[in-house]
């Protein structure tokens, strides 16, 4: 039974079918100040060959982000519906969804993380090779959602460097897919180059 | 499976029983195979019944309650309808909505100084959009908030008023749905308070002796 | 707020505030008749005008009263915790709860413990208090005299206090680094402690990060070869703080909380809660609310199942049934979604009702959801019903008996795969489940296979609720009850009237205050009982709210179904007893 779905929808901010996420009109409506344009980043001092690579090499790694669900609680139930038929995140190139943080380079960080809990996932983004990118995804990873008690972590930037934030309770698939395309257009653009 | 009843209102399933031929293993993953070749056969001839939804080609409409992102309504001359009565933020469960008060010189009435919403604290329970005696707090279907810096998780007032007689159609969870006749200045009717010419000119502050409530 | 004044022209009519009176259960005379036999029976005090017969046994005789009580047929032990009562003399009251299958009847048992006052363990009586008494011990600091294995259960090994206490900060938080965490070496089990052989011994820690054990459960088994001889667990990686949650907040606020205990199937925790409240209240919800809430419940206990068998095929490698099992999953989400606007977490219930009104096409989108869930169903029964490599890795495996499962306080279907038929829609019906026709399915064995079977039947028995209940129609009326103590005036009036807006300031800001009382209302969730106990003391916060998990006891008992088992069977067991964090570790 196929849900109601249009092109384009009714959301509150008109979208022009094909835009890129954060390019759209609604980049002027939460700005911040002295950002109206952006320009790929000048790699100065590097030649003409290595600007190609370095687009390149990025480009791939945008495309090809290999998913390390850290999914403890209901955000992990919309991080399954995410990879399942109705959303498909392997789209996007994020087919492979490995548990061992050894394979992976994208670690989704979905539902509550507690005090007890912490020294793991500190743990397991030590083993994660670099390049690694860190998605916190919800209200509860982010910032400790209305869990403002004593064994929950008040957003897991307390503990691991995060990349993209995705609010919501949990936030809806599309919602995180816009979070992860988010990331993969900042990979792309070469804002994260950590290490190489 | 098979199902038989044991006694009123309780049945016992049972495993399907297995015939020789089942017990092979390779004629059942036969019959799971074609299952599947069904559905792929069925698929690859339908392409426009998938279910995949392409996102962001294609983007899903959601139902006029879905709780998105929020936005603060604005009466017909251009002034909030909040009036920083404090509901949406005491009704909160996340306690993130921060609220400053301030009163318009022009009008006498309250309005927000400062209004935030912490948006990763939010849980998006519709809440504070219950709790609004003013009509003035709204949510809508946008759910597209991911950000890159922490100096975007907080949302404010820049961010969240919109323009007067904005459509209420293509928003999501709302205090009413369907029309409604208000009467007055609560619950966000088109007018403010009157504008005054000059504050505190014609009218004295009140009197504490004239007072008369606790005879 | 008096709302008569001397002033008022118009006398007011309406109902009286809600806490005027202390809480008097309906029934009262029965369960004050019945505790008075029991009291009797027992040689000990009653304590009258609560909900369940309830005895007051002093701290020195509890193992002998409980053992008197399963001798009389209390078998199954379901509850026990404690409440602050910090001025008084013995601040703790410990409450235990019993159920007798045959007679299909509760007692709660209350028993006065001092802050240095040590209690006797229950664990000789009944197997299933023995996470409980870690529980109190961790969240109360009650000490339980003799129990196997006193430490903390929910809270980190670096906590320091008891988190429960009414003098303990909410906010105070511990750091856990990784020299705190400790290292837990099993207990062989007594069957294989003297069995000779070759190989070593290796201990074996699977998660809390692990694929398989679905977020947050940590397992460390001693392997003899393949053989598991010796398990542990530990739990708590989730443990999100929900009973302190609800002390801090109002009793509307606390919904959203209740919606992260079982995430799998949400809006069942809602109803639960908002009757358990609603029940001390002494008000009744609308027909038309009852009746969405039933149609709800049942799509998300369906819901429930779905994920749960998808993902215990997953784990046992059959990833197609994830794909097929979801799918239906996105519909249901698509219903709720249209009623209240959010796909996993509802928060749709409120107390006295629901938040608003289903859309009016709410019947014919659930009558298309029913007619089109079944193929989806059959689909994955015909790829593995037969399948004799799926038979291979369920059959069999981590069996229980229904003895040893009544005695740990199993509910639910992992109860009804031993053969049990205890179903709390049929033991003690609510919103209206005594009217429908359906069957309570049981399989034989306890083992992962049975489990499965039960829970396909539970669907299609779902399902035939769901078709009755459309067939019947929905009742016109309000959603959410007329009392303006309780429940929000619609804003039609609230923008219009000034009695309406003072109510509607007045429920936001001073809340909803029930009776003094407490009371417990138990549900039928997706994976068994799920209990709510709420203790009120008359202001806007509830003084205790207890959630009854039914997955707690279910995964105390899990070393004892894979000892003697291997490594892949652990992992097909432990899917196909669906446990929830949320809940387990609420």
């Amino acid at each position: 039974m196929p849900t109601d779905i249009e092109n384009p929808s009714n959301s509150i901010v008109a979208r022009k079918p094909g835009t890129v996420p954060g390019e759209g009109p609604e980049k002027g409506l939460i700005t911040l100040p002295g950002e109206s344009d952006r320009e790929i980043e000048d790699l100065a001092g590097a030649t003409y060959l290595t600007t190609k690579v370095d687009t390149m090499v990025n480009w791939a790694r945008g495309n090809s982000l290999w998913p390390l669900p850290f999914g403890t609680a209901c955000c992990a139930i919309e991080f399954m519906s995410l990879v399942s038929s109705h959303y498909d995140l392997a789209r996007i190139g994020a087919e492979v969804v490995r548990f061992s943080p050894r394979q992976a380079d994208l670690m989704i960080v979905a539902g509550t993380i507690v005090d007890k809990m912490a020294p793991v996932l500190k743990k397991i983004y030590d083993q994660m090779p670099e390049p690694k990118y860190v998605v916190a995804m919800g209200a509860c990873a982010t910032s400790g959602g209305f869990y403002r008690m004593y064994h929950v972590v008040q957003g897991i930037d307390e503990i691991i460097p995060v990349d993209i934030w995705v609010p919501g309770c949990p936030p809806t698939p599309e919602g995180l897919m816009y979070g992860i395309l988010k990331l993969k257009e900042k990979i792309e653009r070469g804002e994260l180059k950590r290490g190489v | 499976m098979d199902v038989t009843r044991v006694s009123p209102g309780v049945v016992k399933v049972t495993g399907a029983r297995m015939s020789v031929l089942d017990r092979l293993i390779i004629p059942q993953v036969v019959a799971g195979m074609l299952v599947t070749i069904r559905h792929l056969v069925k698929n690859l001839f339908n392409l426009e019944k998938l279910p995949t939804i392409s996102y962001p080609e294609v983007k899903r409409v959601y139902s006029e309650r879905f709780r998105g992102r929020h936005i603060l309504t604005a009466r017909e001359d251009g002034t909030t309808r909040c009036v920083a009565c404090y509901m949406c933020s005491t009704a909160c469960p996340a306690e993130c909505i921060t609220i400053e008060a301030g009163e318009d010189e022009r009008t006498r009435e309250k309005f927000p100084v400062r209004y935030d919403i912490d948006l990763l604290r939010c849980v998006f329970c519709g809440y504070c959009v219950d709790a609004c005696p003013e009509d003035a707090i709204y949510m809508t279907r946008d759910y597209e908030m991911a950000i890159d810096t922490r100096a975007r998780s907080v949302v404010g007032l820049r961010d969240l008023v919109v323009p007067p007689n904005f459509p209420v159609a293509p928003m999501g969870w709302r205090p009413y749905y369907g029309a409604m006749e208000k009467k007055g200045t609560a619950g966000g009717t088109g007018l403010g308070q009157p504008l005054r010419s000059a504050p505190f000119e014609d009218d004295a502050p009140p009197n504490p002796d004239l007072f008369r409530g606790n005879e | 707020m008096s709302t008569l004044t001397k002033y008022s022209a118009v006398p007011y009519t309406g109902p009286a505030p809600t806490n005027r009176e202390p809480y008097v259960p309906t029934d009262a005379a029965a369960i004050d008749a019945r505790g008075a036999e029991l009291a009797a029976a027992l040689s000990v005090e009653q304590e009258t005008g609560q909900d369940l017969p309830t005895l007051l046994v002093p701290r020195e005789n509890i193992v002998a009263v409980l053992t008197a009580l399963k001798s009389a047929g209390y078998t199954m032990p379901l509850d026990l915790f404690a409440v602050d009562y910090p001025r008084r003399e013995q601040r703790f009251d410990v409450v235990y709860q019993l159920y007798s299958l045959a007679k299909n009847e509760r007692v709660r048992l209350k028993v006065r413990v001092g802050e240095d006052e040590p209690l006797p363990t229950g664990t000789g009586v009944f197997k299933g208090l023995n996470w409980y008494e870690r529980e109190i011990f961790d969240m109360f600091g009650i000490v339980v005299d003799g129990h196997p294995n006193l430490r903390r259960i929910l809270c980190h090994e670096a906590f320091q206090g008891h988190a429960l206490r009414k003098d303990y900060d909410p906010a105070q938080r511990w750091l856990l680094t990784e020299k705190d965490v400790a290292k837990i070496i099993p207990k062989i089990d007594p069957r294989f402690e003297n069995v000779d052989t070759d190989f070593e011994r290796v201990t074996l820690n699977l998660g809390p990060s692990h694929p398989a054990t679905h977020g947050t459960l940590r397992i460390v088994v001693t392997l003899d070869g393949e053989t598991i001889i010796g398990c542990d667990q530990e739990i708590g990686y989730l443990h999100r703080c929900f009973e302190k949650s609800c002390e801090t907040h109002t009793y509307q606020q606390a919904i959203p909380f209740t919606d992260r205990l079982n995430y799998c199937s949400a809006f069942i925790n809602n109803v639960g809660y908002c009757m358990a409240v609603e029940k001390l209240l002494g008000i009744e919800v609308p027909k038309r609310a009852q009746h969405i809430r039933l149609i709800l419940s049942e799509f998300m206990r369906i819901a429930d199942h779905l994920v749960c068998i998808g993902t215990n095929l997953v784990d046992m490698g059959a990833l197609t049934n994830f794909w097929y099992l979801f799918q239906p999953r996105e519909e249901i989400y698509g219903l709720i979604e249209a009623c209240c606007g959010a796909r996993l977490l509802p928060s749709y219930c409120r107390i006295g009702g629901l938040a608003v009104d289903a859309p009016p096409d709410f019947l014919e989108k659930s009558q298309r959801l029913v007619d089109w869930l079944p193929k989806f169903i059959n689909d994955v029964e015909k790829l593995v019903d037969k399948n004799q490599i799926f038979l291979d890795r369920v059959v069999g495996i981590a069996p229980i008996t229904p003895e040893l499962a009544i005695e740990y306080g199993f509910t639910g279907p992992c109860l009804r795969a031993c053969g049990v038929p205890y179903d709390v829609r049929k033991a003690s019906p609510y919103l209206g489940y005594e009217t429908y026709d359906f069957d309570v399915p049981i399989a034989d064995g306890g083992d992962t296979f049975a489990r499965y079977l039960v829970r396909m039947e539970e669907m299609r028995q779902s399902l035939k609720i769901l078709q009755q209940a459309i067939d019947r129609g929905m009742p016109e009326g309000a959603v959410i009850v007329d009392n303006p103590y309780v429940a929000l005036p619609p804003k039609s009036k609230v923008y219009n009237e000034m009695e309406s807006l003072i109510y509607h300031f007045k429920l936001i800001m001073h809340g909803i205050q029930p009776p003094v009382g407490e009371a417990y209302f138990q549900v039928e969730g997706g994976n068994g009982e799920l209990g709510f106990y709420v203790v009120s003391d008359g202001t806007k916060n509830p003084y205790r709210v207890r959630c009854r998990p039914p997955c707690f006891q279910i995964y105390s008992a899990f070393p004892d179904m894979i000892i003697g088992q291997t490594i892949p069977d652990a992992i097909a067991a432990l899917g196909s007893l669906n446990i929830i964090a949320g809940e387990l570790d609420h």
